[in-house]
Parts: C-alpha cells; sequence; structure tokens
C-alpha cells in the first residue's frame, strides 16, 4: 500500500501547490480511504436501485430487465393519494419533533451536569437511558394497557376523580401528544450521553474561574456550558433537519387505527401499506426518493444558515 | 491493513462487474451463486440425467425455505425421522414469518431461492403471481397424476391457488369455517341465557353480560364482547356472514360486487353499532391488538369471543387459573334475521409451496422433489410432521391424536415448527385428527365440520386484477376505515357511501370490472 | 471543585434533584412492570395488565427460555458480533473522522457532503442484498459487520469533536516526529476520550440490535444474533403478525416468556453504559492535559 502511494510522487513533485498538499497529506488520505470504499461499496453502489423509482420493477426482471416507466410513481404519489394530508401529518410530527423533543435532551443534560453529587449524576444518567432499549412493540402495548377505555389506569383515574373518559387510544386530537410524548420517554435520557460527551470535554478551570467571579450556577451554565456545546447543538439540528421524514415508521404505524389515520398517516406507514406490504417496489422506492430530496434540500438550507451564523455545519 | 485494503479493491471490482450482470434475465447466471451458497446436492444431481441414476441409491437432497411461526427453530429430531422415511437429506431453512417477505422477495430478485420455497400466505401468493407468469417456478399440474397422493389433493382448492389455469403450487390445506362463538357458560347459567342461535340473541347476550352482572361481585365490571383491530379475523366478517353478507365477493344482477356494496354490510355494522354503542363490548377494539383481546377474556372481564373456535384450549388454559369456576363453551349456526343460516369459509388453503426453476434444474429433479411431497401425504409422514412421534409427542385414542400432557413444551419445540407446512388436510393425507378433552373444543369441531355444510364462498378466490395486485391495500384501507368509523358513529350511511364511491373512483371501479372479465373469461 | 453554597445555588441544587427524580421515576417505571410480569404467569398479567408486583410468583418463563441452547448460542455470537464490529467501526471511523476534521485537507467538504449524501439516499434492501452477496458475504458473520460498519451521524460526531481540538497540539506533536496516525492514535483519541466513549456505546447498540441484516444475510439459523429470538418472540406474542393467524396450528408463545426474554437479551447492552461513564466523569481530560 505504501508503494502504491509513493510510485507517482516524482511525477508530482513539480506540479503546484495542491499536489504538494497532498502528498505531505498522504497519511491523511490513507486514513481516509478504508472509510470512503465503505461508503463506495456499500452506500453508492446499491443506490443505482434508486432507478427503479422510474421503472415498473419486478424482482424477477432485475432492476436492469424492468419496464421504464417515467414519472408514473410520482404521478401516482402526487395525484393519485392523499398526498396533501400525508405530508401535512408528516410535517407536523416533525415539527413537534423539533420543538418538543429536541430541546429536552439538551435540558436533561444540563440538569445531569449541575447534580454535585458523581453517584447520583451516574444513577440518574443510567436510569434515563434505559427506555432507548425497550421496542416501541412494548412500549404501546404498556400505553395501551394504561390508557384503554376498558379499564386503563389513567381512565380509572379519571373517573375517579369525577372526570369523563377520555378516548386516547381512537380519537384523533390525542394521536399526536401521545406520539410525541412516547418519543420524548423513550429517548430524551439517550439524547443526553452526546451533550454529556460535550460537556465532559469541557475544561473545569473555565468554572472555576467564573465562580471566583461571582457566577451563579445560572449564569455558568448560560455563559460556559451552553456556549461549550453550541457546535454539537447545531450539527444535531442539522442532522435531524435532514432527517425530517423520519419519524419511526414502527412508532406510529403501531399507534395508527382507522380512526386516527387521518391524522396518523404519514409517509413512511403510506408506503408500507400501498407499496411494500403489496410487493410495490417501484413505488416505495419513488417516495423514498422523494423523501430523500426533500431531506436533501432542507440539510442544505440548515447548513448554509449555519455557516452564515458562523458555526462549522456538517459539510 | 496491508492485506486489507487490496482486498477491498478487488471485492469492488467484482460488486461492478456483477452489478453490470445482475438483470437477473438469465436464470442460470443467477442460480449459479445459489448453488454454491446451499450445498445441496440439487445442483450436483442435475447433471446426471434421471434416467442414469439407479432408484433406492442415494437420498435425494433437498433446500426447504419456509417462515418461521414459533420462537425458535426447530431441532432435528423430526427432521431426521422425515428422512428416514422418505429416503432424503433435508436442509430446512427458517426465516421469521414477521420479515419473512423481504427475506422471499431479496432471495427472488438475486435468484437465491432453495429448491422448495414455502409462500407466507395468500397475499404473498397473489403478490408472487407476477413472477409465477414469468416462467420463474415450475408449473406442477402435469405431473400430478403420476403420484399417488399428490393425485388426492382436493381439486376445488388446487383450482383457487390456480394461475391463468395452470397449477404452480401444492397447498397446505386449512378448514374451511372454524369460526364462531365462545362463550362463557356460567354467566350464561346464571342469567339463565341459552346459547345464541340468532344474531340477535348475540347481541341480547352481550348486553346481558355488560349489564346483568354476570360474575355477581355487585359491580359493573364486566363486558359481553371481546373484539380486536381485525375486521376479518375478528368477529366482524364472521358476525356479517351469519347476516349472509357476501365472502369478499358476491354476485348481484349477474356481476360480482365486492361486500360492502351489499345491504347485509351495512346491517352488520349495525349489529356491531348497536353492541358498541350499548357499552357491550370493549370500546376501544378498534385499537386492541390480539393479545389484549385475549386477556380480556382471561381476566374474566368479558365473557364472548367471536373468531376461530380452536382459540377456546388458549383462551380456556388462562381463564380458569384466574376464575377457577369459568367453564366456557363454543357455539355457531347463528342465523339471521329471516332464519338464515350461512357462515364464511376461506379458500381451504393457508398457504402455498413452489418450486423455483433457478433451483431445480430439469424434471428429473422436479420429480424426486415431488416424489418427497408425495411421501410427505402419507400417513406416517404427515403425522410425524403434523404431530410428531407417537409415544412421544402424543398417543392415539379412539382413532385419533391426544397430544400429551407431560411432553408440551417438548412437541412445542421439535414439532410445532413443521405444523404449517403439511400438505394437504388430514382427509387427503390421511393424518390423525385432534383428540381433545375440552367439552367446548370438541364441539368447536363438531360446529366447524357443520360450518362447511353452509359456508359461502369467495367467487373471486381464484379470479385476479391487476389494479387490485398494484393497489387493493391501499384501497382496502379506505373501506376497513369507514367500516370502523360506522361503527363508532362518526360515519352515517351516507358517509360511507361517499367513501365507496371514494373507492370506486380511486380504482375500485376497475377491480370490480377486471375481476368480471376474469370471471367471464 | 468548589461548592456553589449560596442559598440560591442550594435551592437550584433542591429543585434540579427533585425533577431528575421524578423523571428517573417515570422512566423505570414500565421496566419495573417488565422484570415483574417476567416473574409471574400469563394469567396474572391478563388480569393486572401492568405488574409492579407479581403475587403469583413464577421462574417458569426463565426456565422455559433456559431450557434450550438457542438463547446461550445467540446471546455468544451477539456479544461476539458487538465486541468485533464496534471494534473495527471505531477503528476506521475514528480515522476518517480524524482526516476529515484537518482544515487543511483538500476536498474534506465535498467528503462530508458525500457522507451526508448518504444519510438521505439510500438504494434500498436489494441492491445492498446484492452487493453483500456478490462480496460473497453471505451466510459469514463479517455480512453483519462490513454492511454496517460506518455510520455516517457517528462519523460526523466524531469529526466535530476532534476538529475542536487545538490545532496547536497537533503541531507540537508533528515537530516531535510524529506521523498523523501517531497523532490520531497517541494525541486527539486520549484527549477525545467522552466521545469515543459515546460512539462506541452508540456503535454497540447498533451491533446489538442488528435483527434484518441476520435474517437477510445468514440462511443458516445457528448464526443468528439473540435479537432474531427476541423480535420472534415480541412479535408472535404481542399478535402482531396476525396475516395467518386464523390459520396457524401454532398458539403465540406466553406472554410471561416475552417479558423474560425482553429482560435476558437486554440485560447485556445495558451494562455496557455504566461501564463506560466514568469517561464521562472526567471531564477535565483536556484540562489536565494542558495543566
Amino acid at each position: 500500500m505504501q508503494q502504491a502511494i509513493a510510485k507517482p510522487e516524482p511525477a508530482l513533485r513539480s506540479e503546484s501547490r495542491l499536489s504538494r498538499r497532498l502528498i505531505r497529506n498522504k497519511w491523511l488520505y490513507l486514513m481516509i480511504l478504508p472509510g470512503l470504499l465503505y461508503f463506495i461499496i456499500f452506500k453508492y453502489v446499491p443506490m443505482y436501485g434508486l432507478i427503479i423509482s422510474f421503472k415498473d420493477y419486478k424482482p424477477f426482471d432485475g432492476i436492469n430487465g424492468s419496464e421504464w416507466v417515467g414519472f408514473k410513481h410520482f404521478h401516482r404519489l402526487f395525484a393519485e393519494s392523499d398526498f396533501g394530508a400525508i405530508l401535512r401529518n408528516t410535517l407536523v410530527l416533525f415539527g413537534m419533533n423539533l420543538v418538543f423533543f429536541f430541546p429536552i435532551p439538551i435540558i436533561l443534560s444540563l440538569m445531569l451536569n449541575e447534580l454535585r453529587i458523581s453517584f447520583f449524576r451516574r444513577i440518574f444518567q443510567t436510569l434515563i437511558y434505559l427506555p432507548h432499549f425497550m421496542s416501541w412493540v412494548i412500549i404501546v402495548s404498556i400505553s395501551y394497557v394504561m390508557l384503554t377505555m376498558d379499564g386503563g389506569i389513567v381512565n380509572e383515574l379519571l373517573t375517579s376523580l369525577g372526570f369523563e373518559k377520555v378516548n386516547f387510544l381512537l380519537s384523533p386530537e390525542w394521536f399526536r401528544p401521545t406520539y410525541i410524548i412516547q418519543v420524548i420517554w423513550r429517548e430524551a435520557g439517550w439524547g443526553t450521553i452526546i451533550y454529556l460527551a460535550a460537556i465532559a470535554a469541557i475544561d473545569p478551570q473555565l468554572y472555576e474561574a467564573a465562580r471566583m467571579d461571582g457566577a451563579g450556577r445560572l449564569r455558568q451554565i448560560w455563559h460556559i456550558t451552553l456556549p461549550a456545546i453550541r457546535s454539537v447543538i447545531v450539527v444535531l439540528l442539522i442532522l435531524k433537519i435532514g432527517d425530517v421524514l423520519e419519524l419511526g415508521f414502527e412508532h406510529v404505524y403501531l399507534l395508527l387505527n382507522s380512526m386516527n389515520r387521518d391524522v396518523a398517516e404519514i409517509i413512511d406507514t403510506y408506503v408500507y401499506t400501498a407499496g411494500l406490504r403489496q410487493g410495490q417496489f417501484s413505488y416505495s422506492t419513488a417516495v423514498g426518493f422523494f423523501k430523500s430530496i426533500v431531506g436533501l434540500v432542507l440539510v442544505m438550507l440548515a447548513n448554509r444558515l449555519a455557516k452564515k451564523m458562523g458555526e462549522e455545519g456538517v459539510y | 491493513m496491508n492485506g486489507k485494503v487490496p482486498s477491498i479493491v478487488l471485492s469492488m471490482a467484482l460488486v461492478a462487474g456483477a452489478l453490470a450482470g445482475c438483470g437477473g434475465n438469465n436464470e442460470k447466471e443467477n442460480a449459479a451463486p445459489s448453488g454454491s451458497q446451499s450445498p445441496s446436492g440439487s445442483s450436483g444431481a442435475s447433471q446426471t440425467p434421471a434416467s442414469e441414476a439407479p432408484k433406492d441409491e442415494k437420498p435425494t437432497e433437498i433446500t426447504i425455505m419456509l417462515p418461521l411461526n414459533t420462537s425458535e427453530t426447530p431441532p432435528d429430531t423430526i427432521k431426521n425421522e422425515v428422512e428416514k422415511l422418505t429416503n432424503t437429506k433435508l436442509t430446512y431453512q427458517f426465516f421469521p414469518a414477521d420479515t419473512y417477505e423481504e427475506k422471499l422477495n431479496a432471495s427472488l430478485a438475486t435468484g437465491s431461492l432453495p429448491d422448495v420455497t414455502y409462500l407466507k400466505n395468500q397475499s404473498t401468493f397473489i403478490n408472487l403471481k407476477g413472477a409465477i407468469r414469468d416462467g420463474q417456478f415450475w408449473e406442477i399440474g402435469p405431473y400430478l397424476n403420476d403420484f399417488p397422493n399428490l393425485s388426492k389433493l382436493k381439486t376445488q382448492i388446487l383450482d383457487n391457488t390456480k394461475v391463468d389455469g395452470k397449477l404452480y403450487s401444492l397447498y397446505i390445506g386449512r378448514p374451511l369455517a372454524r369460526q364462531g362463538l365462545i362463550y362463557r357458560k356460567d354467566w350464561a347459567d346464571k342469567l339463565q341465557l341459552k346459547a345464541p342461535e340468532t344474531v340477535a340473541d348475540v347481541v341480547a347476550m352481550a348486553k346481558a353480560f355488560t349489564e346483568q352482572d354476570p360474575d355477581g361481585d355487585g359491580k359493573p365490571n364486566t363486558i359481553g364482547l371481546a373484539d380486536r383491530n381485525d375486521l376479518v379475523y375478528g368477529a366482524f366478517k364472521t358476525v356479517a356472514s351469519w347476516l349472509s353478507t357476501p365472502n369478499n365477493w358476491g354476485e348481484k344482477d349477474g356481476k360480482l360486487l365486492p361486500d360492502f356494496m351489499f345491504p347485509q354490510y351495512i346491517a352488520s355494522m349495525d349489529v356491531m353499532k348497536e353492541i358498541r354503542d350499548a357499552k357491550a363490548m370493549n370500546q376501544d377494539f378498534a385499537a386492541t391488538s390480539k393479545t389484549d383481546q385475549v386477556a380480556l377474556f382471561t381476566s374474566g372481564q368479558a365473557g364472548m369471543y367471536i373468531g376461530a373456535m380452536s382459540d377456546v384450549d388458549t383462551l380456556n388454559k388462562d381463564l380458569v387459573k384466574n376464575v377457577p369456576t369459568a367453564v366456557v363453551d363454543t357455539q355457531a349456526l347463528i342465523k339471521g334475521p329471516n332464519g338464515e343460516l350461512t357462515t364464511w369459509s376461506i379458500p381451504g388453503y393457508n398457504n402455498v409451496v413452489m418450486f423455483p426453476k433457478g433451483a431445480i434444474k430439469d424434471e428429473a429433479e422436479l420429480k424426486k422433489v415431488l416424489a418427497f411431497f408425495d411421501k410427505m401425504m402419507t400417513p406416517e409422514v404427515s403425522n410425524l410432521m403434523f404431530w410428531g412421534i407417537e409415544g412421544t409427542h402424543y398417543t392415539v385414542v379412539d382413532g385419533k391424536a391426544k397430544a400429551s400432557e407431560e411432553n408440551k413444551e417438548l412437541t412445542e419445540r421439535e414439532v410445532k415448527g413443521f405444523k404449517d407446512s403439511v400438505i394437504g388436510e388430514s382427509a387427503t393425507n390421511g393424518s390423525y385428527d385432534g383428540y381433545y378433552t375440552l367439552e367446548a373444543r370438541i364441539h368447536a369441531e363438531q360446529f366447524a365440520a357443520e360450518n362447511e355444510k353452509i359456508a359461502i364462498a369467495d367467487p373471486a378466490a381464484a379470479l385476479d386484477s391487476a389494479t387490485y395486485t398494484e393497489k387493493g391495500a391501499e384501497l382496502q384501507s379506505i373501506i376497513t376505515d369507514a367500516t370502523y368509523k360506522y361503527i363508532y358513529g362518526k360515519l352515517d350511511a351516507a358517509g360511507f357511501q361517499k367513501e365507496i364511491n371514494t373507492w370506486k373512483s380511486r380504482g375500485g371501479d376497475k377491480i370490480i370490472e377486471e375481476i368480471n372479465a376474469a370471471r367471464t373469461k | 471543585m468548589v461548592e456553589d453554597r449560596s442559598f440560591a445555588g442550594r435551592a437550584f441544587g433542591i429543585v434540579n434533584f427533585a425533577l431528575l427524580t421524578l423523571i428517573a421515576l417515570i422512566t423505570v417505571l414500565p421496566f419495573i412492570h417488565v422484570v415483574a410480569g417476567s416473574f409471574t404467569t400469563s394469567a396474572e398479567l391478563a388480569v393486572k395488565r401492568f405488574v409492579l408486583i407479581p403475587t403469583d410468583w413464577s421462574l417458569e418463563a426463565y426456565r422455559f427460555i433456559f431450557s434450550t441452547n438457542t438463547i446461550f448460542r445467540s446471546m455468544a455470537v451477539s456479544i461476539g458480533v458487538t465486541l468485533l464490529g464496534t471494534l473495527f467501526s471505531m477503528l476506521i471511523s475514528s480515522m476518517m473522522a480524524y482526516g476529515l476534521s484537518r482544515r487543511d485537507l483538500d476536498g474534506r467538504r465535498t467528503l462530508m457532503f458525500l457522507v451526508v449524501f448518504t444519510m438521505l439516499f439510500n438504494g434500498g434492501l436489494i441492491p445492498t442484498f446484492l452487493v453483500v452477496k456478490n462480496l460473497g458475504l453471505i451466510d459469514h458473520y463479517s455480512a453483519l459487520v462490513l454492511p454496517i460498519a460506518i455510520n455516517a451521524f457517528n462519523l460526523i460526531i466524531l469529526k466535530n469533536f476532534f476538529q475542536n481540538i487545538p490545532e496547536g497540539l497537533e503541531e507540537s506533536a508533528k515537530i516531535d516526529g510524529c506521523n498523523d496516525f501517531g497523532i490520531l492514535f497517541r494525541i486527539v483519541l486520549p484527549l477525545s476520550m467522552p466521545v469515543i466513549a459515546t460512539i462506541s456505546l452508540f456503535y454497540a447498540v447498533t451491533y446489538w440490535n442488528t435483527y434484518l441484516n441476520a435474517i437477510m444475510y445468514l440462511n443458516e439459523s445457528k448464526m443468528w444474533p439473540i435479537q432474531v429470538l427476541l423480535r420472534q418472540i415480541v412479535v408472535l406474542a404481542s399478535g402482531l403478525d396476525y396475516s395467518s393467524d386464523l390459520d396457524s396450528a401454532v398458539p403465540p408463545p406466553d406472554q410471561a416468556v416475552k417479558m423474560a426474554v425482553i429482560v435476558v437479551a437486554t440485560l447485556p447492552i445495558l451494562l455496557v453504559y455504566p461501564f463506560l461513564q466514568k469517561h464521562f466523569a472526567k471531564g477535565a481530560m483536556l484540562g489536565s492535559v494542558k495543566g
């Protein structure tokens, strides 16, 4: 491998500064190489599969052998489904994720960081990260047991307090709150890990200096902790925005029922019913393609915005 | 490091080369890697013409792919016995039922299906029809008569599984009509209700179980019916069939129309609505899973369960633990308002098994594989695969198989994985009927036999429609949603009709057209 | 550390502690239900629905799942794949992340964009299957590792942390005669323990949760990791796969067994975090090197 890199060296030596930089950084390129190969082999090569969005893919005809159909599948998505409603539902859930979920791990990690006794900090950290390991199947079934009108704990409590029973599981109004609360419950603690890592990298001398200046805890958070983890927050935010249309298929699908479909049907669940379950690969791929393009546009916008604000961004 | 990088580069070149030729049109090219992947002799055997190979010489090597319906892959106990009886060397590849379709599609697309491929259920079969028409699987119809046992398979069910009039598959048979009512006999006795005979009796029982404190604890903590989020295998379709709603498709003025366009469908929704409005069933049934439905019954909260009557064993087991005085019974043959007696039936199979051309190279080889299935249809092999080893997993009582109580767990591990793969049914493969001790289950079996006499079959079971294949599930959800909304009172008859119109305009009209065209063909 | 002893500081501490206690309680209750549920019977679960302390104690579910060696074998597979996979992933991810974190690297932005692009676009199951198949990885444990060896998200986070390390440190190392490999392994990685621990955990969890790849790429069920068993039991016992439910001759597994298998399959990965936590507590890492 070393020889392979060294060979072209004489030819390049007399070239521009660029090639000199390339040579100087040869070790860095070598370090990048395995990863790059990974991305090419396992990510970029399979991407040719995306062309089936424009074909009528039949597994046995293969990707090349299937017939071209142009924008037929996109037409079906935009014109022949409840596309407007599905997109709206998807965007609303995404917005809720951004507004209600995204800040919580940040706040939680700040709170954890303020615990002065490390024993408690460790205990709390361990406990709140547990739910991430529960599958949605289990979470949704536990929620059912608590929320059902047929003897569910929450409704029993409401009746004993003299309130009317609430139809949490079937009413369209309760779908979104249920969804976001479950997301927070499962992922908030897990989300703190990354921020805690960022906080752990902060130089403690900064805090001591601040304390000398008489700064209280809230001011320390505001002036030291938050700025120190700002770049992580920005990166996570951009990546989250790119995930705009990834809202956890399994989770939504498990919560979805005939009564709340008007608000609960999102792109992923629609694709599953209309495409994958029926072996309509081309259609599902076309919908996925649309999602990817939306995500790409948003990431590029967010990244540009971040750069304008003096942040590094993700690329 | 030094060794790894070149190998990755090499693999990249390999990928690039492979991608160029991955069109899949060429069967042989695709099939080659599958041979190396499963070192079964099938590809090896194909090189020798069958005529040269003397009979009873080497065991036939067969690789079989099938869905896993149990917690884990069964050990080889049963497989080894089957091999002995059939002179085969079997390789079973079980894959979780949950993601079986993904595996099946990926294998199909990459030409790596094994010699014998079980599908998952009827809808997988429908999705695969394109591949069947394309000639990816052996047509086996012409060979069946060469095999004494395979030729016994029921013609009507075989017809249901034909594609364009040709037979490509063997079926796994199921009783046609096992659905009915499971109810708390002790509650009914206490309230002096007799077994319901009409749909009105069923409704009355649900209401009485809710209102008249059948468990006698003085608290209004019981409901009649426990149902779940499934219009087909839950209560709805069965109730609808008692009201003589057509089974998926019905004939009107010489034309086939979907069930929801018939007035009986509306009447059935009204019945469900009446029960729900009276709070005589679980209010959240549209969001209730089967597990939660079962829990409602086994906890002693609900007193009725409409669905597969064979579920009574499972229901009874936990119920009597919680309520030792509980007695359950089953009931079917429920009459509609005008005294009509009907129920619905499945097309007689729940799954099929197919033979990919990519793995089975020639006729001789196909015949060897079919010979294995022919032997599977003998009583020895079918009993072995369905009930296990006599004396260990079951005993024979009165000519019926009685599952062993003490080796229950062993049976669950060793035998159950193979149960859903036995082709044919007891009438054709000679396997034992079950011997049951629970009174309610004995009734259930009797009712299932009676049900068959009054069952309405789906007239479109063997017909297909391109639009249905493409959009059927998406369109069906329009009707499913409308049905629930009607039952919950969120939609009136006019609103329901509007949803039907949406269904029609989105492609339903085309489905009707295509189904009728297929019928007259 | 100097403690904040002001009244406001203490009040803040108390409120903070109380809130966290409440949060921890809410997060942990459903877990207690699962653990308690695994020690009881399906009959009790049907009545109580939400069990915190079982009345009908039973070890039956555990006896059942431990009565064959499947759970031990699949656990061993999972542990092996998780350990080796995490190691491999961390190695190539941190090398790539470090390369990309260096601002003087030509083409860095393009490469990063290419990485981000893969987070948004993917070719789907079947083209990936073809690649894995053509590489000859079918029925190889490496099929559980290589196709997911780098997670773009993890890579970006690593790169982000690496580039916050003062460049002066690297420069001085260079003067001391270190090449880039040396800088990464002797300077950058030791200085980045919190993020290394974090990303290792992320990779470990991904490998631990590998499910679909195992089914797609491994035909031999003896090679399957624990998640396949876990998911199979959970799905069957939850009645989720009801497509063939009228017709299957096989009743679903017991509810208590479902709970027990969740406990057994989750415990090992839960133990990883407390073990890694010491790297988060050592916040002074960077400072101590400097000082």
